[in-house]
C-alpha cells in the first residue's frame, strides 16, 4: 500500500517515512501542500497522513481537497495542536480519525492495515 | 499677642456656611473644647452638634488619639512646634457607634478677641479606601492571573516545540526495532534490541509528561459573563496610570456606550487591556507629546478595542515576531505578553492584531472580540 505524507517538520516527515519503509509500504512525502497537489493524486486503496498547521495551507482544506475525489483514499490528521484548535479547524470535516503529536508507532500502526 | 482677626460674619450666617459644607468643620479652643460642629460632622460621627459642643473634642476619636490630645495642645501652646497646624494629616475619627473611620485632617489657627482658635476641616477616606482597596484586590488578582497565564503559554509553547522532535525519535527507534527484527541471527541482536525498548520507553516517558503538560494548559477556557467592556478599559486605564508618572500625559477615550454587555471573561480581558495600555505608555513616554487613545467600537458581529499610541511606531522586524514567545525587545520580562493576550482573544473567538506604524506614526492594537459566542466544541 502506499502512503502519502505531508508535514512540514522534516524530522517528523523522514522519521514517519523511515518507519512505514521498515513496515513495507511505499511512501511518498511532501513538506508543504502545494507539492502533494502537483504531485499525482492518491488513488482510492491509498492513504493520506496530513498535518494540520501545514505553512502553506490549512489541513482542512486539503482534507476537503482529498475528500472530493471521485475515489478518495482514507486520510489521518497529525497534529501538535492544542485540542481546541484542533476542533476548530476540523468542525466542518467531521469524522475524521487525529492523532496527537507526540506520535507513537503503536498509535499509528494499527490503523494502517 | 499678635492676632489675624476672624471674618467679621455674623455667628449666624457663619454656622450656616459651615452647614452647606461638605466636608467636617470643627472650631474649639485652645482648652479643646468643640465650639462649632457642622452637619457634615454630624453625618460623619453621628452626634448632633447639641451633644458635642462644649466637650473636650476627645470624645470623637480613638483612643491612640485621645489619650494625648491634652498633651498635643499644651506642647503647641508652650512650644509652638507645629505638628498637624498647616500641615495636616491622616487621622483616624470615632463614630459614636465606637466606629473608627479613616480622615483627612487638616487644622488652621485664629486669634480670636476670646482667645486662640482651632480650626479643623475634616474628610472622610471611607469611599476613596475602599477604591484603593479595590484596586489593590484587583491588581493582585491581575498579577496572579498574568502568572498562571504565563506559565501555562510556556508550557504549551515547550510542548508544541519539543513534540516535534520525540515525534521523530519515537517513530526511528521504532523503525530500527522493526529493520532489526526482520534480521537474521536475531540471537546476536538480543541485547540491543533491549537497549532500543529501553530507549523507546523513556521517549515515551517523555511524551507522557508533555501530554499532562498539555493537558493543564487547555483546561482553561474563559469563564464568559456579561461585561462591560468600556468599565474594563478604563478600570485598566486606572490600573496601569498607578505605576506610570508621565508628564502632560494625554489620554483621549472615545467609547461607544453600546459595549455596556459583551460576553467575555473580564479577568481575562481585563488583563488584555492593562498589558497593551502599559504597553502603550512604555511606548510613549519619550514622547515629545505623549498621548494614547483608547476607542470601543461595534460592527453587527464584533466588538472592537483599539490602542493608538503616539510613539515611534514598531520597526518591521520587530512587528513580524512581535506575538511569538519570549520575542521581547524589553529588558525586563519574557515578551510572554503580546503571546498571551493574543490567545486570550482567540481563545474567545476573537483575535489581537497590530497596526505597525512608523514614519511619525504610533502603533495600534486593535482587540476583536465576537458578539455571538460560537459554542465551543468540549475538549476530550
Amino acid at each position: 500500500m502506499k502512503v502519502h505524507i505531508l508535514e512540514d517538520d522534516a524530522g517528523v516527515n523522514e522519521s514517519l517515512r523511515t518507519l512505514l519503509q521498515a513496515f513495507g509500504y511505499t511512501v511518498t512525502s511532501h513538506e508543504n501542500a502545494a507539492s502533494f497537489f502537483l504531485a499525482h493524486p492518491p488513488e482510492a486503496d491509498e492513504l493520506v497522513i496530513v498535518d494540520l498547521g501545514l505553512p502553506d495551507i490549512d489541513g482542512a482544506s486539503v482534507i476537503r481537497w482529498v475528500e472530493s475525489l471521485s475515489r478518495p483514499p482514507r486520510v489521518i490528521v497529525i497534529s501538535g495542536q492544542p485540542q481546541r484548535l484542533i476542533d476548530r479547524a476540523l468542525k466542518d470535516v467531521p469524522n475524521i480519525t487525529v492523532l496527537r503529536k507526540p506520535l507513537s508507532g503503536e498509535s499509528l500502526m494499527p490503523l494502517l492495515t | 499677642m499678635a492676632s489675624i482677626q476672624i471674618p467679621t460674619v455674623s455667628e449666624a450666617r457663619l454656622l450656616s456656611v459651615l452647614d452647606t459644607a461638605v466636608d467636617g468643620l470643627i472650631v474649639m479652643d485652645d482648652q479643646g473644647r468643640v465650639l462649632v460642629f457642622n452637619k457634615a460632622c454630624e453625618t460623619l460621627f453621628g452626634y448632633m452638634a447639641l451633644d458635642v459642643v462644649g466637650h473636650n473634642i476627645k470624645m470623637l476619636m480613638p483612643p491612640e488619639f485621645s489619650d494625648n490630645h491634652d498633651r498635643y495642645i499644651s506642647h503647641y501652646l508652650e512650644t509652638g512646634e507645629r505638628r498637624i497646624i498647616g500641615i495636616g494629616r491622616e487621622v483616624r475619627g470615632k463614630h459614636k457607634d465606637g466606629t473608627v473611620f479613616p480622615l483627612e485632617l487638616s487644622v488652621g489657627e485664629a486669634h480670636t478677641p476670646d482667645g486662640r482658635q482651632f480650626i479643623g476641616v475634616l474628610r472622610d477616606l471611607r469611599s476613596r479606601k475602599a477604591v484603593e482597596q479595590r484596586l489593590n484586590v484587583l491588581q493582585g488578582q491581575l498579577v496572579n492571573m498574568a502568572r498562571v497565564q504565563a506559565i501555562d503559554e510556556m508550557g504549551a509553547a515547550i510542548a508544541h516545540e519539543l513534540n516535534q522532535p520525540l515525534t521523530a525519535v519515537m517513530l526511528y527507534l521504532q523503525a530500527v526495532n522493526r529493520k532489526m527484527g526482520s534480521l537474521d541471527e536475531p540471537e546476536k541482536l538480543g541485547p540491543v534490541l533491549d537497549i532500543l525498548v529501553r530507549a523507546l520507553r523513556e521517549a515515551e516517558r517523555a511524551s507522557g509528561i508533555i501530554q499532562r503538560m498539555r493537558h493543564s494548559v487547555e483546561r482553561r477556557e474563559p469563564e464568559r459573563q456579561s461585561s462591560d467592556l468600556n468599565a474594563l478599559l478604563d478600570e485598566a486605564l486606572e490600573l496601569t496610570l498607578i505605576g506610570h508618572n508621565i508628564d502632560s500625559l494625554e489620554v483621549e477615550r472615545d467609547l461607544d456606550p453600546a459595549l455596556s454587555s459583551v460576553d467575555v471573561d473580564p479577568i481575562q480581558i481585563q488583563q488584555v487591556l492593562t498589558n497593551l495600555i502599559r504597553n502603550a505608555l512604555e511606548a510613549v513616554r519619550k514622547s515629545a507629546v505623549p498621548k494614547i487613545r483608547l476607542a470601543s467600537r461595534l460592527d453587527e458581529s464584533n466588538a472592537y478595542v483599539d490602542i493608538e499610541d503616539s510613539g515611534p511606531g514598531i520597526p518591521l522586524e520587530v512587528a513580524a515576531s512581535l506575538f511569538k514567545a519570549f520575542a521581547s525587545t524589553k529588558r525586563s520580562g519574557l515578551g510572554l505578553g503580546l503571546m498571551i493576550s493574543r490567545s486570550i482573544a482567540q481563545n474567545h473567538g476573537g483575535d489581537l492584531t497590530v497596526d505597525a506604524g512608523g514614519n511619525g506614526r504610533g502603533a495600534t492594537f486593535t482587540l476583536r472580540l465576537p458578539l455571538i459566542v460560537m459554542q465551543n466544541i468540549s475538549d476530550d
